[in-house]
């Protein structure tokens, strides 16, 4: 049973008008395993996931896929039918109606009806069995719109197995997740496991392979590399078949020397503009270096990104304490004064909050420092372009030229452009909310190593990340947020994973706010 | 109109065959738009037998679709920025039956004998009033956070409660000798050349100055002799225009008019803040938020130029029907939206240019003309108004997909 082959992917190659996404790419799962996906963004692993469930059909690429013995041709409503042969995809963006119930969601376009009309009580009685079948702790009636994005991911989850998915693919699902909702996500997958749903896993995460993969494909280049079982796997190992080269170390060390405190933030208290009885922030207090790298570390709904943007003057209501930069205090009412002060923010969504996607690079690139380049009315082409020019290369933005979109390019790439666009205003102090979420190895590398450069030039960078290695891999010290409350700063040597998570989940309070 | 600022980066030295494909391709929607409008005028000239491409038919052509381009060019703004704006068809009936009232009623007894003084206080008045009501609109929408789509909306209503007011149920003429002369004027010829030798002196210059600041910034330029193709290509348009109109009576005021302001706006949309801005807005409002741009100004402004623009068209309608009717401007706004979407501006916001919304505008008067000099009842030309329309934009999807 456990050699039996679900899917055998042969020799598929897919063209695309002058690029080859994927090159005769060949991979054996078998039913019931967890099957990692690995490969840097641009390895050809989105193309394949689109192949398998049916958005690019039969016919638009070359070689043959087994799935169960049987060739796999998804034409016609292919994305349907292969949906109703039992392949089902859980997409990194989240595709639930907000405004729906659960039950709502899941049976959507499939609601059981009677004499045409819906009946809602076998509805919720079937989302019901099926979220206790496989161990989802949701309530059947409750408003998508409410839950939390692990709960929304169980949704989804739930939906896939509602068309008895034989194969779940679950891209980067884990991307928007904190620790707890990690650890839950990782005992649902055991769960499927063990009703033999077999679960093709794609991520950036390369320790969550080692937790809950039976074996691994890397992808580099549209090309396998490699199939190995995930025990005979390191992390190093992986991350070499992946770049093709052996990389030392995940974070480039810096040579930095924080100096003197610049920014200060004193038991800052904020409420919700939209809903002024709830608050956001409880007491925040911490301080940066200039030079320095301040993590921020907590859990999902603990706070940070409320911290960080009532700082750049676009959330939070104000209502106790003080911010300082250099002194001086600041009353900040939006992004243009945060930036006159010398505050940039690269945001946490990258495509919802960062760029303009259908724009050039170019125009991403100057959006926010349009007056640098124009007097009272015109803005001087020329000085633009070369602007930017200057910022692209030094960031080594990948793309033919400037006037590309950016929606066509990688997401390291995009992030690229995002931070390219908060320096251009020389900033003191460069806030950074997740900056390497859903990007690959390499790109966070160079982002990392960017990072540094700019810590060593004496900006001060203030870094929000939901990897605890990477905060431990980057920070000179870690503020730790719990509930809207700042608990602890660390240095960066008495910090540790175990410490952290013990300052985030509340279970070691510290007054020092 | 055509021209274009934007600089690239990088560009191989390479043939023009290959240059112009790069750019066709990277244009397509601009071209194949520009197609449709040569296609359709063929098929016009051929089923009339050359009646329709004669100078004197031209010559009108031009001059009918400007009312309409007036607002078609505010409108590619206003549904740039994810908005819309129902009122402006019957905000120009409303400022020529003003400006109309205001000649018939109010200079005659006022200011007798001073028609020239009484012609600019009927363009002021009207284009005025243009202003106040865009500045009321961008108000209600942009700081009290009325959707567009209802303020405009209800706006449409009003200003139709304004017009039968002012006019009383009755047509005001508005012919004035001066004031006639914005719609119904034309250019003695030899002022039409020396209008067109100094565009094409203008199209000129600003190639080598665009080349030379090119050269200074360090970037590598394109081949010389496709910016020559590219810049004769436009210098031949505009003599063989000004060529083909002066057969007839010359160069007409109002296209002039026109003319100028499609390039002040042009020029706004892609070379000042106010420009990027909107576009920006309408591609990510949420992105274009935190760069720091105040989005509710950049709307207020936008709607105040469309009440501009307006006003404009307005007054240039009064001066062409030589009247103030009450069925002045009627569904204007359907004519704007559709050149607009025609001249590839996206509903959804964030894409749209005013040279295409001027083709957009064309293409719509070309078939108007045309169906009506074939004899075909207003029935159809309707039906195949909004044809055109829906193919069109089917067109542009499916090009996209397929690309």
């Amino acid at each position: 049973m456990k050699n039996d082959v679900i899917l055998d992917i042969r020799n598929v190659t897919k063209r695309f008008p002058g690029v080859t996404a994927l090159n005769d790419v060949s991979i054996q799962i078998r039913r019931g395993e967890v099957h990692g996906l690995c490969g840097e963004n641009g390895a050809g692993k989105s193309t394949l996931m689109k192949i398998l469930s049916g958005v690019y059909p039969y016919g638009t690429y070359e070689g043959s896929i087994l799935y169960d013995g049987e060739e796999l041709k998804l034409t016609g409503r292919a994305i349907h039918q292969a949906r109703e042969l039992g392949i089902a995809i859980v997409y990194q963006e989240l595709t639930l109606v907000p405004n729906m119930t659960v039950g709502e969601n899941i049976f959507l376009g499939k609601e059981p009806t009677e004499n045409g009309s819906i009946n809602w009580d076998k509805l919720y009685a079937e989302t019901r069995d099926l979220l206790n079948r496989y161990r989802l702790d949701v309530a059947p009636q409750a408003v998508v719109r409410h839950l939390g994005v692990g709960k929304m991911q169980m949704v989804e989850i739930a939906k896939a197995l509602s068309e008895n998915a034989k194969i779940l693919i679950l891209d980067e699902p884990t991307s928007a997740l904190t620790e707890s909702e990690i650890d839950k996500l990782m005992e649902i997958i055991e769960t499927l496991r063990q009703h033999e749903v077999t679960c093709i896993y794609i991520t950036h995460k390369l320790e969550e392979f080692f937790r809950i993969t039976d074996s691994v494909t890397v992808l580099r280049d549209g090309k396998t590399v490699t199939t190995q079982p995930t025990r005979s796997l390191t992390q190093e190992k992986l991350v070499s078949y992946m770049v093709g080269r052996e990389m030392k170390e995940r974070f480039p060390k810096g040579n930095r020397h924080p100096g003197e405190v610049i920014f200060e933030v004193e038991g800052l208290e904020a409420v919700d503009p939209n809903e002024t009885s709830r608050k956001v922030l409880k007491g925040v207090s911490f301080n940066v270096r200039r030079g320095e790298i301040l993590g921020i570390a907590g859990l999902m709904g603990s706070g940070r990104t409320e911290l960080v943007t009532t700082i750049f003057g676009e959330y939070g209501r104000i209502t106790k304490g003080s911010i300082r930069l250099e002194g001086q205090e600041l009353h900040i009412h939006g992004a243009r004064e945060a930036m006159q002060h010398g505050i940039s923010l690269v945001p946490e969504d990258r495509k919802g909050q960062g760029l303009v996607l259908m724009q050039s690079i170019l125009k991403n690139i100057s959006l926010a420092n349009l007056d640098q380049f124009s007097g009272f009315m015109r803005i001087d082409g020329d000085a633009e372009l070369e602007a930017a020019t200057q910022q692209a290369k030094s960031l080594a933005i990948k793309a033919p030229h400037l006037q590309v979109t950016v929606d066509s390019l990688s997401g390291g790439n995009q992030q690229k452009v995002v931070i390219a666009k908060w320096l251009l205003s020389k900033p003191k102090l460069l806030i950074m909310d997740d900056p390497t979420r859903g990007i690959d190895v390499g790109a966070k590398y160079e982002i990392y190593k960017l990072m540094n450069e700019l810590a060593e030039r004496g900006v001060s960078i203030i870094m929000i990340s939901s990897e605890l290695e990477e905060v431990l891999g980057m920070s000179d010290r870690v503020m730790v947020m719990h509930e809207g409350r700042s608990t602890q700063t660390l240095s960066i040597h008495e910090a540790s994973q175990e410490r952290i998570m013990a300052l985030a989940t509340g279970m070691e309070l510290t007054a020092t706010a | 109109m055509g021209v274009s600022t934007d600089a690239q980066s990088a560009r191989a030295r390479t043939g023009i065959g290959v240059e112009l494909g790069k750019r066709f391709r990277s244009n397509i929607q601009t071209y194949t738009i520009i197609l449709a409008l040569v296609a359709i005028w063929i098929l016009f000239a051929v089923l009339t037998n050359g009646a329709f491409t004669a100078p004197q038919n031209i010559s009108n052509l031009f001059r009918q679709m400007t009312v309409t381009s007036f607002l078609a060019i505010g409108m590619v703004f206003v549904i740039v920025t994810g908005n819309i704006d129902l009122s402006v068809g019957k905000l120009a009936g409303f400022v020529s039956v003003v400006a109309a009232y205001f000649q018939a009623n109010i200079w005659y007894s006022l200011i007798p004998d001073m028609p020239l003084v009484a012609a600019t206080l009927s363009v002021v008045i009207g284009v005025g009033v243009g202003v106040l009501w865009g500045v009321l609109q961008g108000y209600i929408i942009a700081f009290l956070n009325v959707p567009a789509f209802i303020v405009t909306l209800g706006s449409m209503f009003i200003l139709n409660g304004a017009i039968l007011l002012v006019t009383q149920g009755k047509t005001i003429p508005a012919n004035q000798p001066y004031f006639s002369e914005i719609a119904q004027g034309y250019l003695p010829p030899l002022a039409g050349w020396v209008i067109g030798v100094l565009v094409v002196a203008f199209l000129f210059w600003n190639m080598f100055r665009s080349r030379q600041s090119k050269r200074r910034h360090g970037f590598e330029l394109p081949g010389i002799a496709l910016d020559l193709a590219t810049t004769i290509f436009y210098a031949a348009l505009v003599m063989g225009y000004i060529y083909w109109v002066n057969q007839y009576r010359g160069i007409q005021t109002p296209v002039l008019l026109l003319a100028i302001t499609a390039a002040i706006m042009a020029y706004v949309s892609n070379n000042t803040r106010f420009g990027r801005y909107a576009y920006a807005i309408g591609g990510n409002r949420e992105a274009a938020r935190l760069s720091g741009i105040n989005i509710r100004r950049s709307i207020f402004l936008i709607f105040v130029l469309m009440g501009l623009l307006s006003g404009i068209a307005g007054v240039v309608l009064a001066s062409y029907v030589g009247y103030g009717t009450i069925a002045a401007g009627q569904g204007y706004e359907l004519d704007a939206i559709a050149s607009a979407i025609l001249g590839g501006t996206s509903t959804l916001g964030g894409v749209g240019t005013v040279s295409g919304a001027l083709i957009g505008s064309l293409i719509m008067s070309s078939l108007t003309t045309g169906l009506q000099m074939l004899n075909v009842a207003p029935a159809w030309q309707y039906l195949v108004k909004g044809g055109v329309l829906v193919l069109a934009v089917y067109a542009d999807v499916y090009f996209k997909k397929n690309r």
